[in-house]
């Protein structure tokens, strides 16, 4: 690609991350979710640790299917839990959301404004501004989730020094959440939205397409919080992987599907 | 090399609505080419062909010999479009939308600025350089679309009905700047409008379209020979022989058909040997509108 393709790109890209964040309405509400899901939660359940762990102990069978550590103390194996076994389901809501809010609006919301017959006008083939497009989405998406990563670290860290007196570690089940199954299923969510963007006719359409992909996450939620089964490094390794794999073939396919004629 | 070649394009969409049939047409580079019609009679149908949006069910067309469904990036690098479907972005103000498009097209930040803020001067939107699309006239965007298609100096303008929406004043300048970039640059213009008045006053080439059909093409000349090319001949006098053959406007006016010129004086003198005493006496050829209700009649007759 030559520099000066990248530089076409490269527009569209900022073009595409400006008008998010100045729309504030969608900006704040990109920003709310995540900040309720790994700010407020995490410091009410450590706050409940420290102050009620009687009732915090309705976690005791969760505990029980952990690793023990000898003379364990109780805080510190929920705090832990809290950590590195629920939180770590929210890092798949957070780009899911933010992805397909920002691809919607990207895609489906340049149709709506009529904006995208401009662009597509330009000398940038339709696989390169949908290239450029898909990527604007990943980074906005992906930084939401980074930057949501490092504030609950920095928050919970701060709140575990005061509260329980010591720091939690985070395992290495975090690295992979980050680096493989967070993009992994930010970029499926994108995919997604690109597919029924052509067929949509207004943002909400669009959006509602990428619910679907929330709700096998929320039952995961559900069962990493009641128990029912825990997830494993290896096991996340592997999901991470097929859908990386699953991503990877989705994209392929829904960028070869347009035409300009089916667009406008 | 013709600057836009149509080859028995037709175009039918999946409803079975039949836009544009069997048209052919050459353009040479530089022209004013009018493309006239009503609406829905194929105009847009046929400048989303010729950009590649839309792909021709029978037929093809060129722009400057490259084939818009075959390579529509290299075609949307010389051409610049102006449609009422291709707008621009709310959120940012005039100026920024320019340096946008005119990274997308491959110039500079800093040239995109330069080149839009010389356009934007030209357009009369120089005060409204720093304001929000959002806050823009129908008649701005319209010139900020102008501005936008002219970002990277194209050699081909299509524009699709430019002026409307605009006022006298602001239509006539844009006229005056089509003109100019046609005269002095080079540029080729495919103009599609409905407006058949506007069109006379700045195109050097027709073509008259109804119903996806190509009606007539050339010149106003060669289109005035293609129909009977008459005169009419209005005379404006007090005391009109009755035996005049005339159709009566007015008490004053009346408007007389004449194949030429040589039969002015004749009427002039029938009038004045009458006793008639004559204030004004004007001979008109066929307008635009004239040819074009000419050889829509036709058809009908036909």
């Amino acid at each position: 690609m030559s520099i000066k393709m990248k530089n076409q790109m490269k527009a569209i890209i900022k073009k595409d991350l400006r008008g998010i964040t100045s729309n504030h309405r969608m900006f704040v509400t990109l920003l709310v979710v995540p900040l309720v899901l790994t700010i407020f939660v995490p410091t009410i359940f450590l706050l409940a640790i420290r102050f009620a762990p009687a009732e915090a102990s309705d976690l005791q069978s969760l505990l029980e299917m952990l690793p023990k550590e000898p003379g364990g103390d109780l805080s510190k194996d929920l705090a832990g839990l809290l950590l590195n076994y629920m939180l770590p389901a929210f890092f798949l809501l957070i780009p899911i959301m933010a992805s397909s809010v920002t691809a919607a609006s990207s895609f489906v919301g340049e149709k709506e404004k009529q904006t995208l017959e401009t662009l597509l006008y330009s000398p940038l083939s339709l696989r390169q501004i949908f290239r450029s497009k898909v990527l604007a989405s990943f980074l906005l998406g992906m930084s939401i989730c980074l930057a949501s990563f490092a504030a609950m670290l920095l928050v919970l860290e701060t709140e575990a020094l005061l509260l329980l007196g010591s720091l939690i570690l985070p395992d290495i089940k975090w690295a992979l959440i980050l680096l493989l199954v967070s993009p992994s299923v930010s970029m499926i969510a994108i995919t997604l939205i690109v597919r029924v963007s052509a067929k949509a006719q207004s943002v909400e359409d669009a959006q509602q397409s990428a619910v679907f992909l929330i709700l096998p996450i929320l039952f995961m939620l559900a069962g990493q919080f009641t128990g029912v089964f825990l997830i494993s490094s290896l096991l996340l390794l592997a999901l991470g992987t097929l859908c990386a794999v699953l991503a990877f073939i989705l994209l392929k396919k829904c960028m070869g599907n347009f035409r300009y004629e089916n667009l406008l | 090399m013709n600057a836009v070649t149509l080859e028995n394009l037709s175009k039918t969409y999946d409803s079975g609505k039949k836009a544009v049939d069997c048209v052919s047409l050459r353009l040479e580079r530089g022209q004013i080419f009018g493309f006239l019609g009503p609406n829905g009679a194929g105009k847009t149908t046929t400048v989303k062909l010729l950009n590649g949006m839309l792909s021709p069910t029978k037929g093809r067309c060129l722009v400057f010999d490259m084939d818009p469904c075959e390579n529509p990036e290299k075609v949307h690098a010389v051409s610049g479009v102006v449609t009422e479907h291709a707008q621009m972005y709310n959120n940012l103000t005039g100026i920024q939308n320019l340096a946008f498009y005119g990274s997308l097209f491959g110039l500079s930040e800093k040239e995109s600025i330069v080149q839009g803020c010389a356009l934007l001067e030209q357009l009369e939107l120089s005060e409204a350089k720093d304001q929000k699309l959002s806050s823009y006239s129908t008649g701005m965007r319209q010139r900020l679309s102008l501005a936008r298609a002219l970002i990277h100096e194209p050699k081909i303008l299509f524009l699709d009905e430019p002026t409307s929406g605009l006022d006298p004043e602001s239509a006539q300048n844009v006229h005056s700047m089509i003109r100019h970039l046609a005269q002095e640059k080079g540029i080729t213009v495919f103009l599609c409008t409905h407006q058949l008045r506007y069109a006379q006053e700045i195109c050097t080439r027709y073509g008259l379209m109804e119903e996806g059909r190509l009606l007539a093409e050339g010149t106003l000349d060669m289109l005035r020979r293609e129909i009977n090319s008459d005169l009419t001949v209005t005379l404006q006098a007090k005391n009109i022989p009755d035996n005049l053959p005339c159709r009566r406007l007015d008490e004053l006016t009346c408007e007389i058909t004449v194949s030429s010129q040589e039969e002015i004086p004749g009427i002039v003198r029938t009038v004045t040997q009458a006793g008639g005493d004559i204030y004004h006496v004007s001979a008109r050829l066929p307008s635009l509108e004239d040819i074009y209700f000419t050889l829509t009649g036709k058809k009908e007759e036909k």
